[in-house]
């Protein structure tokens, strides 16, 4: 059936593809500079539209748009050309990433006004950009390999692209090491599945590998595992993003960070719910359970005793992906109930996992823009110069760790629901032990940048140009009517994604005409029941009419009777006599940030904390031995319970 | 006139009972009793009881000083909002079967809801920008994060108990919870759950933060911690909201291992519950205060990751035993 909207998937990817070739032939001209930093605002924008339109026939009337690259319809029930399938997964991720970037690059319009080489960075963001739609919308294994490879390409190239800094070019040369590791691991387990199903397909070859795996295809999906569990940094192949989100500029970490991560995550559902169907495999739920679990654990101990801004950041953003994949694990569950809640919190997460990294990333993006360091030795009191990059900084740390009414509880909440109705308890107490050392790990970024004594060389920080502002509002926006109507966005976004992602039969059947699937399994395909209900969301608009009421009730009664005090300010600033002393020194040297907040736990888990952090060398050669052993224990895993 | 009264009921429960009034008076009241037994344990007379009143008045009717370093709004929002949630979590609490809210009663949000006075109090102290609040913060926060192991593994323990007697899994409702003591009997009851509820006993003054877990808010060491700057009102207001976490502490544990269905009349059962929360706080606060000296900061992080937590695994592993 060819409609208007089966064309709109293609127009989605080739626009900022287009606009990337265009933007290289423009070249570096200062006159038409303003039109390079349009370009990529447009075509993101092409996408992002694009992709909205699809949200009535996809997400509402749950169909899965196909289209066939070239024309190359398949012959005799089998896949030739390439073909693009959008069902509501890849089009939920295909919106979030649209979006992001979309957001991003109206960013940077005014934050990489400093830089030089601009044509170079907006040709490699839409490469980008559209790599990272074109790597959701596809329907192809290999052409999720060639778009992995010019997303990764591109992400390094972006990484050190402030190349007269050390840490820039560092960073690139352990991502490319690494991330090439990541991607041989996934070539090579496309090969192996191609020589065993003669299609590349993920349709078809889900349809050929249904309950028949053979010793290779098992190899296939161990190398594919650890091949994208460096994309999506697992523990322990999360050694690059650390370095790559610091070292890139804000606009380039956001996306890393809040959405690259998630084409990790999407291609590992992906592989393991549709081509491998290992829903009901105990073995399967235990392995990628106990891996998010690992992922949250050493990601934020590791972030807690981080002394640079971002860093800090790309740590926590580890643990992030680890809830997510915990999400995921229950989704494999036997327990259809229980896996659904999974499936819903992993994807709740990713949805508002990219909503509020990018915001605290877009806010430390504000932080250097303005101040030029994001070492939070160096930093402190912008509170009262940066009020709104403060406020939403706030509201994004109340989102990562869970406070309600923020976006994060509800999806976090899911997630402990769910592992712990699947009998992990050890997980859920790890996932909520994990949320409180996030929350201290963000509240040691707050008292060491944004409150605190204002340094002497920040008297003249301004706040941020309102272009880089908008972005930072919207995410914050997104951030509280995510977590206040929860309803509302699951019913319409999380819930037809969960149903997509069991839905392997029309997956299958939209491609090769209608009974294949049931041909080729010899039965239907079960899809579990599932609403919101179900999950039992909490309500939080209760919730906020109460508080609003008692706020006004507070404000009224304390209104009453209660006169303005006379604001006069006191003028001691040279007398010392009004100078705080603790333990015997001056105020500005007791200025308490970074790693002395915690100084009380550093005590106590010393030994783990030393362990951990010699751990991560920062040499190459280590972390590329991770990967490798890596792959070679979850190799082993598979063999032995498969 | 259905709607009306719906809206004139919740804003009864809001305002008065449990709401915004009654956490007032009983919180102070409650923390007079406080400190009166804790007089008499060390062989004081004592404050009267409704000194806590007249403490909070006057400092309503006091003056406030804003510092120069202070962030104003961030300084002058973050008690305001402690005080609202600490206040709102009173309507999550059943009282002996009968609750307010009981879409939302959740042992999750309030596991949460609980965190965020004492995230007022570091946003607070944060932001009043002294060296002495900084410490104070700091060690709230390990603080924090020293109790909120024991806590999670207790509230689970709970929750997968009643729930495997209600639904045959797990559940997080706190009305299931009082549902499950109606019908099996109160939670204290089950010998599995006895360390769990001492675990609980011990959290009690680490949430509430008094002696011997008050290392943030040390008077004779760092000036009161975070509330070093503040002055007038929002000092008055921060001092109610510690009353108020009492209570609510206090009656999180009664909802919890002695809850049930009461009485038949709710007024008797308001009058236990009342008895109840005052007997728990005199015991896991009063006591407990007066015989014991403070405890520095990793050595209360290193009491919690310890023993309540020990005491809250085993409860945990019995429970999953079926025990």
């Amino acid at each position: 059936m060819t409609s208007y909207f089966s064309n709109l998937p293609i127009i989605a990817i080739l626009t900022p593809f287009l606009g990337a070739f265009l933007t290289a032939l423009l070249g570096e001209r200062k006159k038409l500079l303003i039109i390079e930093k349009c370009i990529p605002i447009a075509t993101t924008f092409t996408s992002l539209t694009s992709l909205i339109f699809l949200i009535k026939p996809v997400l509402i009337n749950k169909y899965i748009v196909t289209y066939w690259m070239g024309n190359w319809k398949p012959e005799s029930q089998w896949a030739i050309g390439i073909g693009l399938e959008v069902d509501a997964f890849s089009l939920f991720i295909g919106l979030i990433i649209a979006a992001a970037c979309f957001l991003s690059a109206v960013y940077s319009f005014r934050y990489m006004e400093e830089d030089n080489g601009l044509d170079k960075y907006y040709v490699l963001f839409q490469l980008l950009s559209a790599s990272m739609i074109g790597f959701v919308l596809t329907g192809d294994v290999f052409n999720m390999y060639v778009m992995l490879e010019i997303m990764t390409f591109a992400a390094i190239a972006l990484t050190s692209f402030r190349n007269h800094i050390y840490k820039s070019v560092e960073a690139g040369f352990k991502y490319i090491v690494i991330g090439s590791l990541g991607s041989s691991f996934i070539l090579l387990g496309t090969a192996l599945l191609y020589s065993q199903l003669h299609t590349l397909n993920i349709a078809q070859m889900a349809a050929l590998l249904h309950g028949n795996y053979t010793p290779v295809s098992i190899l296939a999906l161990a190398f594919m595992l650890t091949g994208y569990a460096v994309k999506a940094f697992l523990v322990p192949c999360h050694t690059w993003p650390v370095d790559a989100h610091m070292a890139a500029p804000s606009s380039i970490s956001m996306l890393l960070s809040g959405i690259m991560s998630k084409t990790g995550v999407y291609a590992l559902v992906r592989i393991l719910y549709m081509i491998y169907q290992s829903t009901g495999r105990p073995e399967m739920e235990f392995l990628i359970i106990f891996w998010g679990a690992v992922t949250m654990l050493v990601g934020i101990t590791m972030a807690v005793v981080q002394t640079d801004f971002k860093r800090l950041l790309a740590f926590s953003s580890v643990s992030q992906i680890g809830y997510i994949m915990a999400g995921f694990g229950v989704g494999l569950s036997v327990n259809k109930g229980v896996a659904v809640v999974g499936t819903m919190g992993g994807l709740f997460h990713m949805l508002n996992h990219a909503a509020f990294k990018s915001l605290l990333f877009l806010c430390a993006g504000a932080v250097l823009h303005q101040t030029g360091t994001t070492d939070l030795n160096k930093l402190g009191g912008l509170s009262k110069k940066m009020p709104y990059t403060t406020a939403f900084f706030i509201i994004g740390t109340l989102s990562i760790s869970g406070i309600p009414p923020f976006n994060g509880f509800v999806s976090k909440w899911l997630i402990y629901q769910a592992t712990f109705e699947a009998g992990y308890a050890p997980v859920t107490i790890i996932a909520l032990i994990a949320s409180v050392l996030t929350l201290a790990s963000l509240v040691k970024v707050i008292q060491s940048v944004f409150f605190g004594q204002l340094r002497e060389e920040h008297k003249d920080v301004k706040e941020v140009p309102l272009t880089m502002r908008i972005p930072m509002m919207i995410l914050s926006a997104i951030c509280i009517f995510v977590g206040v109507f929860p309803h509302i966005v699951s019913k319409y976004l999380i819930e037809p994604a969960a149903f997509s992602i069991y839905n392997i039969g029309s997956y299958i059947d939209v491609m090769f005409g209608k009974g294949y699937a049931v041909k080729m399994f010899k039965e239907t395909v079960s899809i579990p029941s599932m609403n919101y209900t179900l999950a039992g969301y909490w309500n939080p608009a209760s919730w906020l009419i109460l508080f609003v009421i008692l706020l006004i009730a507070l404000i009224l009664f304390f209104s009453f009777g209660y006169k303005t005090t006379n604001s006069k300010v006191v003028d001691d600033l040279i007398n010392t006599r009004y100078e705080t002393f603790t333990g015997g020194e001056k105020e500005s040297y007791n200025h308490l940030g970074e790693n002395d907040m915690f100084w009380g736990m550093r005590q106590d888990f010393g030994r783990y904390f030393k362990f951990i952090k010699n751990a991560h060398s920062g040499v190459v050669n280590d972390y590329v031995l991770w990967v490798v052993t890596t792959c070679a224990l979850v190799t082993i895993y598979l063999f032995t319970l498969m | 006139m259905e709607v009306l009264k719906t809206l004139l009921q919740q804003m009864f429960y809001v305002l008065i009972f449990p709401g915004f009034l009654f956490c007032f008076i009983f919180g102070l009241f409650l923390s007079g009793i406080d400190r009166k037994m804790v007089a008499r344990m060390q062989r004081r007379i004592g404050p009267p009881i409704t000194q806590s009143f007249y403490d909070f008045f006057k400092l309503v009717g006091k003056d406030h000083i804003i510092p120069r370093k202070a962030s104003k709004k961030a300084f002058l929002l973050a008690p305001v909002f402690g005080l609202i949630s600490i206040v709102i979590i009173s309507l999550f609490i059943p009282i002996f079967g009968f609750t307010f809210q009981e879409s939302t009663a959740d042992i999750i949000v309030i596991l949460y809801l609980i965190t965020i006075p004492a995230l007022s109090l570091v946003f607070g102290g944060s932001s009043s920008g002294s060296a002495y609040a900084s410490i104070g913060i700091s060690r709230e926060m390990v603080t924090m994060l020293s109790y909120e192991l024991p806590l999670v593994m207790i509230l689970l323990s709970i929750g997968k108990k009643a729930g495997a007697a209600i639904n045959g899994n797990v559940t997080f409702s706190l009305a299931d919870i009082g549902k499950y003591q109606s019908l099996y009997g109160i939670i204290i009851s089950k010998w599995a759950l006895i360390p769990a509820a001492i675990a609980f006993l011990l959290i009690i003054p680490a949430e509430v933060g008094t002696v011997p877990f008050d290392a943030a808010e040390a008077e004779t060491e760092i000036c009161e911690g975070p509330l070093v700057e503040y002055s007038g009102l929002y000092l008055g207001i921060y001092k109610l909201t510690q009353a108020v976490k009492m209570f609510i502490m206090g009656s999180l544990f009664l909802a919890l291992f002695f809850g049930g269905s009461g009485f038949s009349n709710i007024f008797l059962n308001i009058i236990l519950m009342i008895i109840g929360v005052i007997i728990t706080i005199v015991i896991s606060v009063s006591f407990v205060r007066s015989i014991l000296g403070r405890l520095k900061v990793e050595q209360t992080l290193k009491f919690f990751w310890t023993v309540p937590t020990a005491l809250s695994a085993i409860s945990l592993i019995l429970v999953y035993l079926k025990y």
